[in-house]
């Protein structure tokens, strides 16, 4: 067998192992694990509305996954993809109802904003970590409580809009991503991160500058030793993960709500990570989490009527994954221990 | 002058010893680990789950005393699942780490959806909270400064008193110096028969049983509640101290001192109305700006050392020698 199906087939029965442990918990919480499943499934491909809302679901996922994977190649992690993609996502709609542009500019700039805004927010964290090997993971975690909180102060002391909600003014309808059908709010965002994963997952694959970013990543000394900066170089896989995970946010924006909301995408920065934890880094596989993650995540709103288990269940669940993935050691080679240490080195 | 004497006084100082209590709790489990060589990313999560286990271990028991052998049995639990991925599978710490804290908050969401049949917050129901220890004749002696020392929850004594044990233990226990061998030279650790993996489950454990202790007191301290994700960050925030005070007793003290007043001083702007949002802001900032301004000092030693030999030797050679590495 080869690595990759090697891999391929760890993973899987990583997957299945932990929704057996998942099971566990659901008769904990005193529930039927079957009817939960299934569920879960009809909560998520039951009809082509539910599917359109999987994929609506999993595009947030996929991006900031997208955004996650971009770090990890570089051996950094981005936790802080969800203060991102807040401040991503309010930036775009301070673009999108404070100016009037014409309709394709109008969204083109809102991106922007969303993308500088994002880029912004890893700028500082960034910085210190490859000047002074501040350690990021720390970093980015709390910066993501400052960027809620930033971002609901924006929105309710500075920008609410007038009436009871906590939100701004909605956005114009030229800063609208289209639709991509009549019947459900899945939009064009879905395509843009499918390009980002491509075009990352050929980036890494064909081209120098990604070559010298994978081995920063895994063999930091031979890429120095090979002429790559490793600090610039990091520095740089930083910001556009930042920005990838601001995209994010301008993408749910613009696509979605069409407005900034408080609270307006909880976890979705979170999920882009696991999901691409669980693709190794590889942007093409987490297209594929990403899509399982949006499953899951659109199955759940089902879970709250029709079970009487919550659906931060899938929470529990994905954790678990995340869990028993990393302990994957187990189900290789006796002996090799070193086989966990070289997981996650991307 | 009138604002200045209404923020700065006596009841500021009790406030911030009881916010840098739980903190101080966690952040001195985790120097056990940050010894051993291990980043733990996971004390939120430990935490969090102590709180939760904490509520329900005292409406189930009816004492507060079993709500904290409850809380800190689950964080131990943690603790454990921590240890064995990390160290004897030699999964990547930070992965399980954050991977624990997703798992505590959807498990204490769906537990206690489970078990009270309610979203966001558990609220009386039977919880005890945790006695106030009145010192004998403090009033007395101190009179209105008695609050000072007295009348707190024993979580709060327990985390001071640790701290002096915390630099005995780790001076003159045989176990304190295996765990700072461990994390300093594991190499050397193992050419003298220390078991690594041992020393390093004990110091995980350790670690467990300070954060249960910090959840517990989270729940059953000064507000006898839980509230999904009630840790907020904290656990993050003991990491960011460990990092710069890379787990001294006395040097985690002092951070955990700061923040216990970034924590008290900014609850107390809130009754001056600033906005509420930038207030809760502060203890992040706070922890965000000492992470970073104390990055420079607490760069690797070996860097630091590297730097200065090198540039010892490059005073001592003239400029026009061939210094260069060839």
């Amino acid at each position: 067998m080869s690595t990759r199906m090697r891999a391929f087939a760890g993973q899987l029965i990583a997957v299945l192992f932990a929704l057996a442990l998942g099971s566990v918990v659901i008769l904990l919480v005193d529930e039927s694990p079957i009817r939960v499943f299934t569920t879960l499934l009809r909560g998520a491909f039951g009809d082509i509305n539910r599917v359109a809302g999987t994929l609506l679901q999993t595009t947030p996922i996929l991006i900031s996954g997208i955004a996650a994977c971009i770090a990890l190649r570089g051996g950094m992690f981005n936790v802080g993809v969800e203060g991102q993609l807040f401040l991503g996502g309010f930036a775009a709609a301070l673009v999108g109802f404070a100016f009037a542009l014409p309709p394709g500019l109008h969204v083109l700039v809102a991106l922007v904003a969303a993308i500088l805004a994002g880029a912004a927010w890893i700028a500082i964290p960034a910085w210190f970590r490859v000047r002074f090997n501040t350690n990021e993971v720390v970093s980015t975690i709390l910066s993501n409580y400052v960027a809620v909180l930033l971002t609901s102060y924006f929105t309710i002391f500075l920008f609410k809009r007038p009436g009871g909600w906590s939100e701004t003014p909605p956005i114009l309808s030229s800063a609208y991503l289209p639709e991509l059908f009549s019947f459900s709010r899945l939009n064009w965002g879905l395509v843009i991160g499918l390009i980002l994963a491509f075009a990352a997952a050929w980036y890494f694959r064909n081209t120098p500058g990604g070559y010298a970013v994978s081995m920063t990543g895994s063999a930091p000394k031979f890429a120095e030793y090979g002429g790559v900066d490793v600090k610039k170089r990091g520095f740089w896989v930083l910001i556009v993960s930042g920005a990838v995970g601001g995209l994010a946010g301008g993408v749910e924006t613009l696509g979605v709500h069409h407005r900034f909301m408080e609270g307006f995408a909880p976890g979705f920065g979170f999920d882009g990570l696991i999901a691409a934890l669980l693709a190794n880094g590889s942007p093409i596989a987490t297209i594929a989490t990403a899509l399982f993650f949006g499953a899951l995540r659109s199955g759940s709103l089902l879970l709250e009527t029709d079970t009487n288990a919550s659906r931060e269940i899938i929470t529990v669940i994905q954790a678990l994954i995340i869990l028993s993935v990393s302990a994957q050691v187990l189900l290789r080679r006796r002996g090799d221990a070193q086989a966990g240490e070289r997981r996650w080195k991307f | 002058m009138e604002v200045l004497t209404s923020l700065f006084n006596v009841a500021l100082l009790v406030a911030m010893l009881r916010t840098t209590a739980p903190i101080l709790l966690v952040a001195l489990g985790g120097s056990f680990t940050t010894k051993a060589g291990i980043f733990n990313i996971g004390l939120e999560g430990q935490m969090l789950i102590g709180a939760f286990f904490a509520v329900l271990g005292s409406i189930w028991t009816g004492s507060a005393w079993g709500g904290v052998l409850c809380g800190v049995a689950a964080a131990l639990v943690f603790a454990l699942i921590f240890a064995l991925l990390v160290v004897s599978f030699r999964a990547n710490e930070v992965v399980v780490g954050l991977a624990l804290n997703i798992l505590a908050g959807g498990m204490t969401i769906s537990l206690m959806k489970a078990v009270f049949g309610t979203r966001g917050s558990i609220v009386g129901r039977g919880i005890v909270g945790l006695p106030k220890v009145q010192i004998p004749y403090a009033r007395d002696v101190l009179g209105p400064y008695a609050q000072l020392i007295s009348g707190y929850t024993p979580m709060v004594y327990l985390a001071f008193v640790a701290v002096p044990l915390f630099v005995l233990f780790y001076r003159r226990t045989r176990l304190g110096l295996h765990i700072r061998v461990v994390g300093e030279k594991p190499e050397a650790a193992e050419a003298l028969g220390i078991s690594i993996t041992r020393v390093r489950y004990t110091a995980s454990l350790l670690c467990g049983l300070f954060a249960g202790l910090a959840g517990a007191h989270l729940s059953l301290g000064y507000i006898t509640m839980f509230t999904e994700n009630m840790s907020s960050g904290r656990g993050f925030m003991a990491v960011a101290i460990l990092i710069f005070s890379n787990g001294d007793p006395l040097r985690v003290l002092a951070g955990c001192l700061l923040f216990g007043f970034a924590d008290a001083f900014s609850l107390r702007l809130q009754t001056f109305g600033y906005p509420s949002y930038l207030i809760l802001a502060v203890p992040y900032l706070v922890a965000l700006t000492a992470l970073f301004a104390l990055s420079y000092r607490a760069r690797p030693k070996l860097i630091r050392e590297t730097a200065e030999s090198m540039r010892r030797f490059l005073r001592a050679e003239t400029p026009s020698d061939t210094t260069r590495p060839s």
